[in-house]
Parts: structure tokens; sequence; C-alpha cells
């Protein structure tokens, strides 16, 4: 294929993704090192009401001739990065905060915010990944033995965690382990009570299980789909020279799904670095928080775009150092490829 | 292969526990959107209750919910359409193009897959406030399509390698141009590929939540974001309409499940083969 023809063929795609994401990017880098104030103005109002006229003086947005309201912008450097990384004191009206309306000052005693959420999103990470890898595995080893009349059902009924709608699979473990709920009734007769968006642990441990309910069913597919292409001969080789079942999963089977597993491996590293919606659904960011519920938080809650636009840097910095191992496996095989 | 009864007991007491624990949480928000509030969230809890589509009622009916059933239609449904036009006419130039620059556009489209959707908000919301195209679902629709591109390309790409290039050529060579040699003889043959493409990209869309809540307004939100309200809802009768919105979103999801269950198994393995 000649370059023209390709250029021509690609264009509509790559016209989309460098006007919504590669651009949106950039400008979250400017962004992130400006703040914009709506400039406010003393004005004094007549109200006429049934009982006479008075004047009340009230503070509102500035608005030039065409009715838009003005906005201040500066360039303020790194400080919302000093800000969401906790280097330095929220001073008191440093800089003014911006969108005016609704930003909440951050409470003290939390310098931190990006940390925690980096803290956290790491540890979703690494407790997620080993039940994903090894749920997955022992999943698909087991299926791989079960009559193939009721495969169709457990694959189907594998698949539901995995498409539901994250908010939904997320409010649906919510309600069940709510305040009376099932799954503390049915701890309660075991005489284990905990209330389980009450407290850190709990809430931490929970949207932990979200994710290896939501991400198991993947990684089981996968593996599943691998063990078919076992070679059966090594398998039957291996039998006959008198290798034990333990044996046979060592050094024939699993070398196989190596590649699998390194699959299932990066996909899982860079969704589970995006984990938002369990976080946002079952404690709101009380005991649990993620980088990307942070930019979220801080732009919507905070009505802070600028803040949020720092936070949003750092995110992409934690991606793509997390992402180098994985660009350069992808980069060796591609090369390999042409 | 030898089977013992115990181990066969054991694999399949093990594969019932699986079974229960990924459609429990499911099959319980069924159960209690049935419910009234108090036998929903009874204690001790009640195993059985007298059923009212009470919930769906208030839902679909006064809150107007069949309004954001609407809204995800026409997203989802605007935004398979546009990803597969423009994704195939990209992933099937890169399986035929060999020169540098297809591996590089490969390569950056591997490092947008990964980013994390909220990063863009921002410049999304300055963006779309300054040309006052915000709050529209043709927006909302664009948006998914460019964060499904990097996915659907990956995808296609991984498809068409797989049909001989001589296929093209001898179209070529009978006097097709490129254009109806892809239209006439490669999607035809590429069919079930686009379907599967076509099923994820169905997916992303209809499962989005953070950027519908954070680009439209009440009315253009998407069922998803309608029903976060009942993350905090503060009256029972809320709450209850956010568990019928649950099951209502989830449905239409357990029938795509019935319907293309080898396609989406094929669709997550694909990417995997082919590393």
């Amino acid at each position: 294929m000649k370059l023209r023809s390709f250029a021509g063929f690609v264009g509509p795609s790559v016209f989309l993704m460098l006007a919504l994401l590669a651009l949106p990017m950039l400008m979250t880098v400017v962004l992130s090192m400006r703040n914009c104030a709506l400039e406010m103005e003393l004005v004094t109002v007549q109200q006429t009401g049934p009982f006479g006229a008075h004047e009340v003086t009230t503070q509102r947005a500035k608005v030039d001739a065409s009715g838009q309201a003005v906005q201040t912008c500066q360039w303020v450097g790194l400080e919302y990065y000093r800000k969401v990384l906790g280097l330095e004191k929220p001073a008191a009206g440093a800089g003014g905060t911006a969108g005016a309306a609704g930003a909440v000052p951050s409470p003290a005693g939390q310098p931190t915010e990006f940390f925690s959420a980096l803290r956290f999103t790491l540890l979703y990470v690494a407790a997620t990944t080993p039940f994903v890898l090894g749920g997955g595995l022992a999943l698909a080893l087991a299926m791989n033995r079960v009559t193939q009349r009721l495969k169709a059902v457990f694959i189907a009924a594998s698949l539901l965690p995995f498409i539901i709608t994250p908010v939904v699979g997320a409010l649906a473990i919510k309600w069940l382990f709510r305040d009376n709920g099932l799954v503390p009734h049915v701890l309660g007769g075991m005489g284990i009570e905990v209330f389980w968006m009450a407290q850190a642990w709990s809430a931490q441990l929970l949207v932990i299980l979200y994710g290896i309910w939501h991400v198991l069913p993947f990684a089981f597919i996968v593996f599943y789909a691998g063990l078919q292409g076992v070679p059966q001969d090594a398998l039957e080789a291996a039998t006959i020279d008198g290798a034990t079942n333990g044996q046979k999963l060592r050094y024939v089977t699993l070398p196989h799904l190596m590649p699998l597993v390194v699959f299932v491996l990066m996909m899982h590293l860079m969704d589970a670095y995006r984990v938002f919606e369990p976080v946002m659904v079952l404690t709101q960011g009380a005991f649990t928080t993620s980088v990307q519920y942070l930019t979220y938080h801080v732009l919507l809650q905070e009505d802070n775009p600028y803040k949020a636009s720092a936070a949003s840097v750092l995110t992409i910095i934690g991606i793509a150092l997390l992402l180098i191992p994985l660009l350069r496996k992808t980069w060796r095989e591609q090369r390999q490829g042409h | 292969m030898r089977k013992s009864p115990l181990g066969q007991t054991l694999l399949y007491a093990g594969l019932a526990v699986w079974l229960v624990l990924a459609a429990l949480p499911v099959l319980w928000t069924v159960v209690i959107s049935l419910r009234t509030y108090v036998d929903a969230f009874s204690a001790p809890l009640k195993w059985l209750a007298p059923i009212t589509l009470e919930n769906y009622r208030g839902l679909w009916i006064d809150r107007e919910f069949y309004r954001n059933f609407y809204n995800t239609a026409i997203v989802t449904l605007g935004t398979v359409c546009i990803s597969l036009t423009v994704g195939c006419l990209a992933g099937y130039a890169l399986s035929r193009y060999r020169g540098s620059l297809g591996f590089w556009l490969l390569i950056i489209a591997l490092v947008f897959r990964a980013l994390p959707h909220s990063t863009l908000l921002p410049s999304f919301h300055a963006l779309f406030d300054a040309m006052g195209i915000r709050n529209t679902t043709i927006t909302l629709i664009f948006v998914l399509v460019a964060i499904n591109q990097p996915f659907t390309i990956w995808m296609l790409r991984s498809f068409f390698v797989n049909i001989p290039q001589e296929l093209d050529e001898a179209a070529m060579v009978d006097g097709c141009t490129r254009l109806q040699a892809f239209r006439r003889v490669i999607i035809p043959v590429m069919w079930p590929g686009v379907v599967t493409t076509g099923l994820f990209s169905f997916l992303l869309a209809y499962n989005d939540f953070m950027l519908s809540s954070a680009l439209t307004n009440a009315d253009k939100m998407t069922m998803p974001a309608a029903i976060a309200g009942a993350i905090t809802a503060e009256s029972d009768a809320l709450l209850m309409q956010g568990v019928a919105g649950a099951v209502s979103i989830t449905i239409p999801l357990i029938i795509l499940v019935a319907l293309f269950q080898k396609q989406i198994v094929s669709g997550l393995t694909q990417g995997a083969v082919k590393g």
C-alpha cells in the first residue's frame, strides 16, 4: 500500500485521536499551570417588594458588553502541583480559588491528596493482580475438565460480571454488603459483624473484591481459550514418560500459557490503574480514593479545572512509567513482525 | 485421563461456588428490585417477600427513565457506527501498509489505550465550553468514538491481518480501486471481525459512566450516569428506583451475552492470540 492511500485511510481515525485525545492532553498541561478567576464586583441593587423598596448590596460576577463573565487568568507555574502533592500548606486565598463558587477549601490534615490516591490505586493493582491471574487460571483448568454440555452455561454466567456496567456492578455489591443487606445477614448468622462501608479496611477490601469479581472472568476466558491450544501430543508424551498431573501442568501447560499470562497481566495493570467506579460508588472517596477519582472529584466537586489538570498530568506521568515494559514488549514484537 | 470421584466432586463444588459468586450480586439485585424498601433491607433479612413492580413504575414513568434509555440508545448506536466506519478504514490500512509510520501509529494508539479517561475531562470542559458544544449528544458520541479508536484499530487490524493480501490484489487487478477493493471484497469477508469489534464498541459506550456524567446535564444523560443518584439516594423510594434502574440497565446486557457469547469470547481471545 502506498503512503498516500495509507494516509487517506487512516486520516479520519488519526484526526479524531489528535483532536480529542492528543490535543486535550496537551491542553491539560497548559491548564495545570494556569488559574482563572471570575472578576467580582460589589453592586447595589434596588429591590422593590410589597413592603416598599430597599437597597441590597451583593457580590456578583462582572460581565462585559456581550454578557459574558469577565475572567482574569494568570500563569501560576507549579503552584497547583505543589498543592496536589501536598508540598505546601494550602495558604488561605493564595492565587484565588478557581471558578469562585463552590470551591471547597481542602481540609487541613490532608496534605497529600495525590499520594493517598496513588497509594490506594497501587494497593488495588497489587492486591487484585494475583487473584485475577491465579483465579482465572484455576477456573480455566477446572473448566477444561467439565463435560461439554455444562461449559456454555458456565461461560455465559462467568461473562456476566465482566460485561456488566461497572457502576451497576459496584452498586450491586454495595447493596449486597449494605447494613441489613444479604452478606451482613449471612455473616451475622455466623457471629461475624462488620459494617462494611463504615471503616477503612473493610471499605478498601470491598473495592478490591469488586475488582477481582469484575476482571477474573476476562483472565478465565483468555486462559481457557489458551488451554485449547496446548499441544496434546506433548501431554501424551509426558504421560508415557510417567509425569504426574502436577508435572504436566508445570512443564507443558504453563509454559504454553505464559504469553497469555503476560497479556492478561499487562491489560490488567492498565485497567486497574484506572480504577474509578467502585471507588466512586462504594465509598465516594471516603476511605478509598484513586488517581482517576481524584481528578474527577477535583473537577466536578471542587469545581477547579486547574487543580484537576495538575492531578491529571501527574496521573499521566504515573501511567507512562507503568507502561514502559509493555511498550518495550510490543516494540520488539512489532519490529519482528515487520 | 483418570477421574477420581473425590476430585470430580471438588471440581464441581469449586465451580458451583464461582457460579454463585459471579451471579449472586446481579440475582440479588433483581430480587430486591421487586420489593418495597422495607422488605428489601429489613432486619432480619427476608428471603421471601411480596412482589411489586412499584419501583419500576416510579422509575420509568414518574422519573421518565425512558428518556435516559433513549439517550443511551442514540449514544451507543452512534458510537458503534462511527467507530466501526473510521476504525475499519484505519485497521485495514494498518494491516496492509509496510512503512514504519504504521508501526508508530500503533504504538501511539497503545499509549492512548492506557490513558485514564478522567485526565481528559478538564480540557474537555474548557474546550467544549468555549465552543458551546458541551451538553450535546453528538459531542459525547465523538468523545466516545475517539476514546474507543485505539482499541478498535488494534482489534480490527488483527482481524484484517488474517485476510490474505492476494484477495485485494486480485480485486485491484480486476480494475477495482483500493477503496472499492476494501468495500466490495474485504469487508464482506471481514464481517465476523466487524461484528465482534462492534460488540466491544457497544459495551464501551453502553457502560460508560464517567464521560456522560461529566459532559452532559440531566436531560442528555445516559442510563448509567442517570442512576448515579442512587449512590447517595436520600429517600427510600429514590434508592429503590436506583435498584430498578440497575436491573433495567443490565437486562439488555444479558440478552447481548445470550445472543453473542461466541463473538464476545472470540473478541477477548483475539488480542491475546496476537499478543
